[in-house]
């Protein structure tokens, strides 16, 4: 029994620190052009993550706007803040993560 | 540490002087400074291009390449005019030879793969040219795709296996192109490069067999291998042109090869 919940605990513990490719990982890349923040998600092998939930918060972890990834796994949004945003992107199944996007990048992308 | 490498790299190569001489295997290279670039890894990229002997360290004079660029998203970058001369040798070796450099930022995700073409290398132990065409891919944030499509050199290894996040003892497979058509039973030259960052002592091979590996590929062009140690790998098809180039007012051969690199580590 302790075996196993000791296995279990592993599971879990490689589960949250694993950032590295599960099977049906998600990613999410973004970049500025023009004060506009572009958001692209993706599985690994390129096939677009359509309707995920796509959130976007400041370095002191506020929400600042959320929206939806359309077909393409694309969704774009006006600069909200000139800070270190974290973009989040949620797909079904629990699937999640995250990109960092830096002050530097969008003061040179304004 | 240093000078206990270097101790040993002149071992190496005396040992593989006295027991080979004549076959040296000749390798193009290019080697990223990372493979797999994440979001937490710096987004430039240093790259060294070199014409060496990949397991006994030494390096050859290279002249500027005829042709270096990337290949992202099915869209050719030309980077020749980024390329920058640099020297380097072996600890054994005198004088230092001409390799180049250059360093590249990854702006998207996606598969980078970098080729090269260098200007032939006129071989006078051979009595022939060579030329490599040397292709390598660097994998960046998540998106793995691109790797298994051909750049349209004159002749290439397209990989089969994945070649990036490879383990030590991962099988590689890879087909031999000649001018876009496989080619049967193409013999394939393998070599690990001892100076492989991260390699925790440089390997001194017992005899001369094991400098260069030697696989032949199947009816379809198609060879594998399985990587013993983890760093850089070498794959070479090597093949004759069917053109010649003059040397001294003296038609002589080519030497064409296909050359790929690929990146293992240790599972821990």
């Amino acid at each position: 029994m302790k075996t196993l919940s000791h296995l279990f605990i592993l599971v879990v513990v490689t589960l949250l620190l694993s950032g590295t490719a599960l099977a049906h990982k998600v990613n999410v890349f973004a970049y500025v052009e023009a004060g506009k923040v572009y958001t692209e998600s993706y599985f690994p092998d390129g096939s677009p993550v359509e309707g995920g939930k796509v959130l976007v918060y400041d370095s002191q972890n506020n929400l600042l706007l959320e929206g939806v990834t359309d077909k393409k796994g694309l969704f774009n949004f006006a600069v909200p803040k000139v800070d270190d945003l974290t973009i989040v992107i949620e797909a079904t199944m629990g699937h999640k993560n995250s990109f960092k996007l830096k002050k530097a990048e969008l003061e040179a992308g304004r | 540490m240093r000078t206990v490498n270097s101790i040993l790299s002149v071992l190496v190569a005396t040992a593989v002087l006295l027991a080979a001489s004549p076959s040296l295997a000749h390798f193009g290279t290019i080697t990223p400074s990372d493979d797999i670039v994440t979001q937490n890894d710096p987004k430039t990229l240093n790259l060294q291009i070199k014409f060496i002997h990949p397991m006994e360290l030494h390096y050859m004079e290279m002249v500027k390449p005829e042709q270096f660029g990337v290949v992202h998203d099915d869209k050719k970058t030309d980077l020749l005019n980024s390329l920058q001369a640099t020297k380097g040798k072996s600890a054994d070796q005198k004088e230092k030879f001409t390799f180049w450099t250059t360093d590249y930022k990854i702006r998207r995700p996606g598969d980078y793969t970098f080729y090269v073409e260098p200007t032939p290398y006129w071989e006078p132990a051979e009595d022939l040219f060579i030329v490599h065409y040397t292709k390598v891919c660097v994998n960046a944030l998540g998106l793995e795709k691109g790797w298994d499509h051909p750049v349209g050199l004159e002749t290439e290894i397209v990989p089969m296996t994945r070649p990036y996040g490879l383990w030590t003892g991962n099988l590689f497979t890879g087909q031999v192109l000649l001018k876009g058509k496989p080619v049967p039973f193409a013999e394939v030259e393998i070599e690990y490069l001892n100076e492989s960052p991260g390699n925790i002592s440089l390997v001194i091979p017992p005899a001369d067999p094991y400098v260069t590996q030697v696989v032949k590929a199947d009816a379809n062009g198609v060879f594998s291998y399985a990587m013993p140690r983890a760093g850089w790998w070498g794959f070479a098809a090597l093949n004759e042109a069917d053109w010649k180039l003059k040397h001294d007012g003296k038609e002589k051969g080519v030497e064409i090869g296909a050359v790929y690199w690929v990146h293992t580590q240790d599972m821990k």
